[in-house]
């Protein structure tokens, strides 16, 4: 016993004293002791601007001078946005009256976006997931080369699809053109652009929607599709009844933080050369308050929150569709 | 090596207190286990020892050191546990050495102990495995080998070999019989296979919702159970037990009635309500009533279900007779008992029967506190829980 | 997926005909897939992947075509007339565009460290420990990610920019603004909550006896978390790392609006791309040629770290 004790500590030094003395803190004291330095971060860089902004929103813009908030303006942000009664508005939020065309207004836009592209990616992702799952000599050079796009900088994704449409020097612009689909100058065109930004989105993105299916796909007990055989079932009929519900809630997160992403869609906008004034989103119209001719800062917070709302509405409904649909599986 | 004491450990959980009081005095060296159902207590217990758990209240010595307060790695104790909790990203040879490693033993130092714990469990020629690739009983060896390679005072097992098949379990057995011959250091078992605790331990603490209900040797605690739980526990098959009246001269159950002396017992008067338990080898037919020390009147029952077990014969017996005086439920006086006898006894399944009870190993607890009133109900031989040693001079 | 679905009886009926060489082959070939269902599906298999991958790989493809063309060349042919390369080195040569990488590429790393640090702990008690307000601290976590970065953004770049009062109590230095410290405080708090989730699966599926074990054998609680549960829990720390070092790596928002134009003033790689842009020309094959470039770290990243990304959130990730 008296060589354990001539050697005490894990080496004496400032760690391991800092160690020991967690060692005799309650559990309820450590926990809150490591959530510490993650939280610190957080409610300075995350907590307190949400909440500073979410503060911002009932302030008056302040047109004149920058980085100013005006007086407390109540809800007046929020009815300007959603009445379309800003006139120093880049783009239209929402008009009730729907004289704006529904792609040119922020809200729909984006909802539009949003749904085309978790489709898309959703439809495309499994078909690649299933790629990347089966088996056969090459699969690992094919799993890099789905995923890779999912590692692209958003700015030379934009840059990819800029040069594939700038008229007269991208090789898609004039074919499309002559088969009537796009204008001459697709990308400062709403339409076109819509398409364009959605279809680059949806390139980038089907990758990672793969990696969280091919995820799922790989946890499914390898033994039910053993039992499935043995029964006799169909590879249609695996799929049916083996793969699809038990990937299922799988799909529903993986979808669930797409569409959280799609809704806040900014970058490749601005990267595809498209812009935020040919194809407004949410996020847009925020950046665009910031850093247009006047920073319009209550305007800017009180877009921010409503984006914030509709993800939240979105998540909400993902929630409880996943939650009956678990229901429905438990019954089947 | 040194002994552990407990005193008033207490562990309480939001609402659930998991160890109530407890009190233990181990002697140095001494192999003790603690046995008890799942949800006792018993790995809680170990796990204040340990200093995995800090008790609610209460202290802990380990040797002559107030430990209560102190983390795992001050308390020079060692510890084998259920899962084995070998460390998957490390060889044979580094989850021996982690410990020593830890504390900066010189890498020679470290080498010889390494390769002198695994000589000690046969493992020696093993040292660069991963423990994925070792069976189970090797594992265990590897656990083994890593608590000892520290030369701790206190050895804690918590239930090492529960993971392990049945024909591994009693090597293991073995094996743990020879290392605490061999080093000779404090060691507290944990389990709930009381056929471990009988053979391994010098005593045995048998726990129940937290509380110790007795300490002692484990013939003591077979012969002399502080009360019906223990009773109940230790032993395999478990005692008989029937709830009785004590009537003239003999004591009523719901299906037979057993003659006894009542002047024999402290402290039981005609009316009282006790338990009476009898375990399956103290019931013989009348024909070998002599092998008894001391039989009862002979019952009639009927037989019921025979299970062969090679050596011996359980039989399950029915009471002919239901007496409706007895104030008790259905359940109860349906309850069957169970007898063993020799192998080549000559019994078939459904046939009428006489047995005797040997009243020298009859037990008698309180209906209510479950406490043991009498161990043995014949006169002269009779004895109390206080003086308790009397039934056991009767052989 | 057709040709799959047909069932078994199906299959049963067929085999049973014994008219084999009367039939065209086409009629042969189909039956011969219906017979074997495998087949068929591997042909599928080969068409489909060609499909997608051709789908993938052409962005990439184009992108390299540009890089190949003469500078202010219009309409770029789909197969370059030339092999030229010069371009991968020019763009050294006209921009730092190396110090644009190493910015981005640090920025990356940094978030990385930290966020796996500061994940572990908080993953750890989340995982492992039982205390109160456990839940309302996860539930804040989820809630701050349904907000868009441009929410954060306003205040903090009031805070880093105008020096207003964080929290309404301290000021940061002015010349915080402009330094890498600007982009990966927020980065990291951003990718934070991902990270912690991933984590925390991982650590709560560490057998209880593995980290008592440490303990006794001489660990600290805090030794036992390095020493023990992180190394065990490799998948899900490389599947959080790779993952936040992408994020911050493809991030747009705050390296881009946080910092200045320069590489000196640490500007990460999308002002390097955008460089190349000047008031009058743009080369657009250099853009092509350094964005190639600057997705080649991303690309070895992956090419290594495939494994991983799989398994780690196959393992756990996603079991919340």
């Amino acid at each position: 016993m008296a060589t354990e004790q001539g050697h005490t500590g894990e080496s004496g030094g400032l760690i391991a004293r800092a160690g020991t003395w967690t060692e005799n803190l309650s559990e309820q004291a450590y926990a809150y002791l490591l959530l510490t330095p993650g939280f610190l971060i957080l409610l300075l860089m995350a907590f307190w601007p949400l909440g500073s902004a979410f503060r911002m929103s009932f302030f008056a813009d302040q047109v004149v001078g920058t980085g100013r908030l005006g007086g407390f303006a109540g809800l007046e942000n929020y009815v300007r946005l959603l009445t379309d009664t800003n006139a120093l508005a880049p783009a239209t939020f929402l008009d009730p009256s729907f004289q704006v065309p529904l792609l040119e207004q922020a809200l729909f836009m984006t909802l539009l976006f949003a749904i085309l592209s978790v489709v898309g990616e959703t439809i495309l992702g499994f078909l690649y997931a299933m790629l990347m799952k089966a088996e056969y000599r090459g699969r690992r050079a094919v799993r890099v080369l789905i995923i890779i796009p999912w590692a692209i900088p958003i700015v030379i994704q934009g840059m990819i699809f800029f040069l594939m449409f700038r008229p007269g020097y991208g090789l898609l612009t004039d074919p499309l053109q002559s088969i009537g689909l796009f204008s001459s100058l697709p990308l400062n065109t709403t339409f076109d652009g819509f398409v364009i930004v959605t279809v680059a989105d949806v390139w980038k993105t089907s990758a990672f929607m793969a990696l969280l299916i091919l995820a799922g796909l790989e946890s499914v007990n390898q033994d039910l599709y053993n039992v499935a055989d043995v029964m006799g079932a169909s590879r249609w009929q695996r799929f049916r009844y083996i793969t699809f519900p038990l990937v299922f809630p799988v799909l529903m997160v993986a979808m669930l933080f797409r569409t959280m992403g799609a809704l806040r869609v900014y970058g490749i906008i601005e990267s595809t050369g498209v812009g935020c004034t040919t194809v407004p989103s949410m996020t847009c119209l925020v950046t665009q308050f910031m850093f247009g001719s006047s920073a319009l800062y209550g305007s800017a917070a009180a877009a921010s929150v409503l984006i914030a709302v509709v993800v939240g509405l979105f998540i909400s409904v993902y929630l409880v569709f996943i939650k009956m649909s678990n229901q429905d599986l438990d019954l089947a | 090596m040194a002994r552990v004491k407990l005193t008033d450990v207490t562990k309480t959980y939001d609402d659930v207190t998991a160890v109530n009081n407890m009190n233990l005095d181990l002697k140095d060296g001494e192999f003790i286990t603690l046995v008890g159902p799942s949800g006792c207590g018993k790995s809680t217990t170990l796990e204040t020892i340990a200093g995995l758990t800090k008790p609610t209240s209460g202290e802990i010595l380990i040797g002559d050191r107030e430990v209560t307060n102190l983390p795992p790695k001050d308390r020079g104790i060692a510890m084998v546990f259920q899962n084995i909790a070998l460390f998957p990203h490390m060889d044979v040879y580094d989850n021996i050495s982690f410990g020593l490693r830890l504390r900066d033993y010189p890498k020679e130092e470290v080498d010889e102990r390494v390769e002198e714990a695994a000589r000690f469990v046969e493992l020696d020629g093993m040292l660069n495995r991963m423990p994925d690739e070792m069976s189970g009983g090797q594992r265990q060896r590897v656990a083994i080998a890593r608590s000892i390679v520290r030369e701790p005072d206190v050895f804690l097992m918590d239930e090492p070999l529960a993971n392990l098949d049945a024909k591994l379990r009693v090597n293991m057995r073995t094996e743990l019989q020879r290392l605490h011959k061999q080093l000779d250091t404090t060691i507290i078992y944990v389990t709930h296979n009381q056929a471990e605790a009988m053979t391994l331990s010098d005593r045995i603490a048998v726990l129940n919702t937290g509380e110790l209900q007795q300490i002692a040797s484990p013939l003591e605690c077979y012969n002399q159970p502080n009360n019906r739980f223990v009773a109940g526990f230790i032993g395999s098959p478990s005692m008989n037990f029937a709830m009785s009246t004590v009537g003239e001269g003999r004591l009523e159950t719901g299906g037979f009635d057993v003659d006894f002396d009542i002047a024999a017992v402290d402290g039981v008067g005609t009316g009282d309500r006790v338990e009476m338990g009898i375990r399956p080898e103290d019931i013989y037919l009348t024909e070998n009533s002599e092998d008894a020390l001391d039989p009862s009147d002979p019952i009639g029952v009927e037989t019921d279900v025979l299970e062969p077990m090679g050596d011996q014969i359980f039989v399950y017996l029915k009471p002919l007779t239901a007496h409706d005086d007895t104030g008790m439920g259905e359940a109860e006086q349906r309850e069957g008992l169970l007898m063993s006898v020799d192998p080549d006894t000559d019994i078939a399944e459904d046939q009428s029967v006489e047995v005797v009870f040997d009243r020298g190993q009859m037990h008698l607890f309180d209906a209510d506190t479950g406490d043991a009133l009498s161990h043995g109900v014949v006169k002269g031989t009779a004895a109390t829980t206080e003086s308790g040693e009397d039934s056991a001079q009767v052989d | 997926m057709s040709i799959d679905a047909q069932t078994h009886e199906d299959a049963e009926t067929f085999d049973d005909r014994d008219d084999e060489e009367s039939k065209s082959p086409i009629k042969q070939w189909a039956d011969d897939w219906i017979r074997n269902p495998e087949k068929a599906y591997a042909v599928m298999l080969v068409f489909m992947g060609g499909v997608l991958l051709t789908t993938t790989l052409f962005p990439l493809y184009w992108l390299f075509a540009v890089a190949m063309a003469e500078p202010g060349q219009s309409n770029i042919p789909l197969i370059p007339n030339q092999i030229d390369l010069s371009a991968f080195i020019v763009i050294f040569q006209q921009v730092p565009f190396a110090r644009f990488m190493f910015n981005s590429l640090f920025y990356a790393t940094s978030v990385t460290v930290i966020v796996l640090l500061v994940a572990s702990l908080a993953g750890y008690a989340f995982g492992r420990l039982d205390f109160r307000g456990k839940m309302p601290l996860l539930f804040s976590l989820l809630v701050l990610s349904f907000f868009p970065p441009a929410t954060l953004f306003i205040p903090l770049f009031r805070a880093f920019n105008q020096q207003v009062p964080m929290l309404g109590v301290f000021t940061l230095p002015v010349e915080l603004y402009r330094t890498p410290g600007a982009v990966i405080a927020p980065i990291s708090a951003f990718a934070m909550p991902l990270a912690i989730f991933i984590l925390t699966t991982f650590y709560s599926q560490i057998p209880d006896g593995l980290e008592d074990a440490a303990r006794i054998e001489g660990t600290t609680r805090f030794g036992a978390l390095f020493r023990v549960i992180v190394p065990l829990s490799a998948p899900g720390v490389a599947t959080a790392g790779i993952l936040t070092f992408i994020t911050t790596y493809v991030e747009f928002f705050f390296s881009f609006l946080m910092t200045g134009d320069r590489a000196s003033d640490w500007a990460p790689i999308v002002n390097g791309v955008l460089a190349f842009q000047t008031r009058y020309t743009t080369r657009y094959d250099l853009q092509a040629a350094a964005s190639l470039v600057a997705i080649i770290p991303v690309a070895i990243l992956v090419v290594v770290a495939q494994e991983k990304i799989i398994s780690g959130l196959t393992q756990g990730a996603l079991k919340e």
